[in-house]
């Protein structure tokens, strides 16, 4: 990874709710580490810490324990848990979200124009109103929106459409890095396709840097570079894409990807089927948090929690008998 | 001969059906005639994006479509007591559709969390199908109703009978909902989106269980998703849906291996295959669906289609036309112009690299 500057170092996060006395851990020590320009997936079930993990690296919520390592455009590294809100406004517009639901995440009694300049009157109130107009147009037409429309609410808009006013909102302050939680997966498949290939085309063009947090195995497996995959707030595999979807090192990672559906009747996957239900966050297991459901489970694993470390370059697992399983993932067509 | 036996085996016959919605804009058709049949102990998938009217089509079936909505044509069903009926015919709220509405066709819905009375223990409400239909006597009703929650997979049953909704996670609430569909051993089953909501590993879960449940009871089912994926992993037939009509109809293999209709193969094009060849973009269909209402003449699919042909394709209402064993298509530049060879027979193959 010569040449390429790291643009985000999360180091060992904690998120920890406590509701009615009873805490639930929600993210568990996950360290990772991003380049500029990269995509990075994160896949995992519902209620695995994802959107948590999302949410405390844009410092939506303050992570318990932990810090987020950012490299702003001037250079500067900063750490995103420690500084204090007035600086933190100002690297708040590098680090954007696009949100899952575009219904609910529009407000429905503001016009486009004003959901898309809201953010500029939050960062550059003294911005002359020429110059934001201009800003709204340009990047309202980049996104495909048509700018004859602006003046609409967001009722009068398709999902695909609205979720072209998202995108537009995240990129009127010209961010860096964009949190993307889930934010196709409430899309038809064609529409889907539209702003998949529209994200690609922004990432070309503004040289952003995604985290894509979804459910959705082969849309990550399409726009991600490297890939994480969390089970129960820990991150439990960390690989480049395809080493991760040929060649999977996590049992869990194997059952997940073997669940996949394939769009191909004549290529069906042999699945190994989890047994049970994902444990309750507030009361994990002993020892690794995998082991109730492992079929690879030996004694080592119910005691001791496995450490996470890199077993080959750039690929991380956190698991006791990940060198000597032999696991199966997709094969590959080269 | 042939035509009689597979008469025979045909358990439901779908027949021009229409749906019209009065809207504050006037009528709008959101089923346009649609044609389709489901064999004995087959899984017909209906395919299609939000807003095509799949869901009113299989809500017409069951006669449960909301009062703005009004349905024509023919729904025929072989039905236990009144031979071969025509749904459609039948008094909504009469005795007749009652006997076959969750007894002999019943329905599975898209989010367990909204089918389900969050006020009812799960117990009473799988109950009420089996006390409506089965028998009066609550004992017995209640070992029935355990016994295919058992069959569903939900574990610890006896304590899960009494507990309410919000005690189920998602999926075990989706094999509740499917226990409940299953209690009076339906002849059809729809299955309306039944793992969207669910997570990948969970989906794959039920999906195989209904996969298993269909060869012991030996239903039929109608599959209603969006999720090409499913549909591959579950269907023996496929009806692909656009703007309320089947655009084109084949066994799951072919529609697979061989789409026809421009829109199949923008569908198929436009999910990711693992494992594949990073392609720079993914093929994706331009624009959006037209709104139902005042649908100009021609093929629905005429704005967003790559092989259109001027003149032809928005003069004329494509019809489904056989193209092979079991393999229908409503589109001009497959099976030819309907003036007769002025457009050149069949279109171009391979749409996706168009």
């Amino acid at each position: 990874m010569s040449g390429k500057k790291q643009i985000l170092d999360v180091q060992h996060i904690h998120m920890r709710f406590n509701s009615k006395g009873v805490c639930v851990r929600a993210v568990t020590d996950v360290s990772f580490t991003v380049d500029e320009g990269e995509t990075i997936g994160i896949v995992g079930e519902s209620g695995c810490g994802k959107t948590t993990l999302g949410r405390c690296i844009v410092r939506a919520y303050e992570p318990s324990e932990g810090e987020v390592l950012y490299t702003a455009g001037d250079g500067e590294t900063v750490n995103f848990t420690k500084i204090d809100p007035k600086t933190m406004k100002k690297y708040r517009k590098e680090i954007q979200m696009i949100f899952q639901d575009p219904y609910s995440s529009l407000d429905p009694r503001m016009t486009v124009y004003d959901i898309i300049k809201e953010p500029l009157l939050a960062n550059f109130p003294k911005m002359p109103k020429a110059e934001m107009d201009q800003r709204i147009m340009d990047i309202a037409a980049k996104v495909g929106l048509n700018t004859s429309y602006l003046m609409r609410y967001p009722h009068a808009f398709s999902g695909g459409q609205r979720q072209r006013i998202g995108i537009a909102r995240a990129l009127v302050l010209n961010p860096r890095v964009i949190v993307c939680d889930e934010s196709v997966s409430a899309l038809d498949v064609s529409i889907q396709a539209q702003v998949i290939n529209l994200l690609h085309d922004l990432q070309k063009e503004f040289a952003l840097t995604y985290l894509f947090i979804s459910h959705d195995l082969s849309v990550v497996e399409y726009i991600s570079d490297k890939v994480g995959v969390m089970y129960l707030g820990k991150l439990v595999e960390y690989a480049p894409t395809k080493d991760l979807f040929s060649r999977p090192m996590h049992p869990y990672t194997e059952s997940l990807l073997s669940a996949v559906p394939v769009a191909d009747p004549t290529q069906q996957m042999e699945r190994i089927p989890l047994e049970g239900e994902i444990p309750n966050p507030a009361n994990p297991p002993t020892g690794c948090y995998f082991h109730t459901r492992c079929r690879y489970c030996k004694q080592q694993c119910k005691e001791t929690a496995p450490e996470y470390k890199e077993l080959e370059p750039g690929h991380f697992i956190a698991c006791h008998r990940a060198e000597e399983l032999k696991l199966k993932g997709f094969q590959y067509d080269d | 001969m042939e035509n009689e036996a597979r008469q025979n085996d045909t358990i439901i016959q779908v027949k021009d059906l229409k749906v019209n919605i009065k809207t504050d804009d006037g009528i709008l058709t959101a089923v346009r005639g649609v044609d389709f049949e489901i064999r004995k102990g087959e899984t017909l998938g209906l395919v299609g994006e939000s807003g095509c009217g799949k869901s009113l089509t299989s809500k017409a079936i069951l006669g449960i479509n909301d009062k703005k909505c009004s349905a024509e044509g023919e729904i025929i069903f072989d039905a236990d007591g009144l031979g071969r009926t025509d749904l459609l015919k039948l008094k909504p709220r009469g005795d007749e559709i009652r006997s076959v509405r969750g007894k002999q066709i019943s329905m599975i819905f898209q989010e367990p969390m909204v089918a389900f009375s969050p006020m009812y223990t799960i117990g009473n409400q799988i109950n009420e199908a089996t006390l409506l239909h089965i028998t009066k006597d609550k004992k017995k009703s209640k070992e029935i109703s355990l016994g295919v929650m058992k069959k569903v997979g939900i574990a610890n049953a006896e304590k899960r009978y009494d507990q309410y909704p919000h005690e189920f996670s998602g999926g075990m609430l989706q094999r509740a909902l499917i226990a409940m569909a299953l209690v009076c051993n339906p002849k059809l089953l729809i299955a309306d989106e039944p793992t969207t909501a669910l997570d990948v590993t969970i989906q794959a879960q039920i999906l195989e269980l209904m996969k298993e449940l269909q060869k012991d009871f030996g239903m039929s089912i109608l599959f209603i998703t969006h999720d090409l994926g499913t549909v591959a992993r579950m269907c023996d037939r496929v009806a692909v849906m656009y703007l309320g009509r089947i655009v084109e109809s084949a066994t799951a293999l072919e529609i697979f291996k061989n789409p026809q209709h421009p829109y199949t193969k923008g569908l198929i094009g436009s999910v990711h295959k693992i494992g594949t060849k990073n392609q720079e973009k993914l093929f994706s269909i331009e624009g959006t669906v037209p709104l139902a209402l005042n649908l100009p003449a021609g093929c629905g699919f005429y704005e967003r289609c790559t092989q259109r042909i001027e003149g032809v394709c928005n003069a004329y209402d494509p019809t489904l036309v056989q193209v092979g064993e079991d393999h229908q298509v409503a589109c001009f530049a497959c099976t030819g112009c309907p003036k007769g060879g002025a457009c050149g027979g069949r279109g171009k193959e391979g749409g996706k690299d168009e």
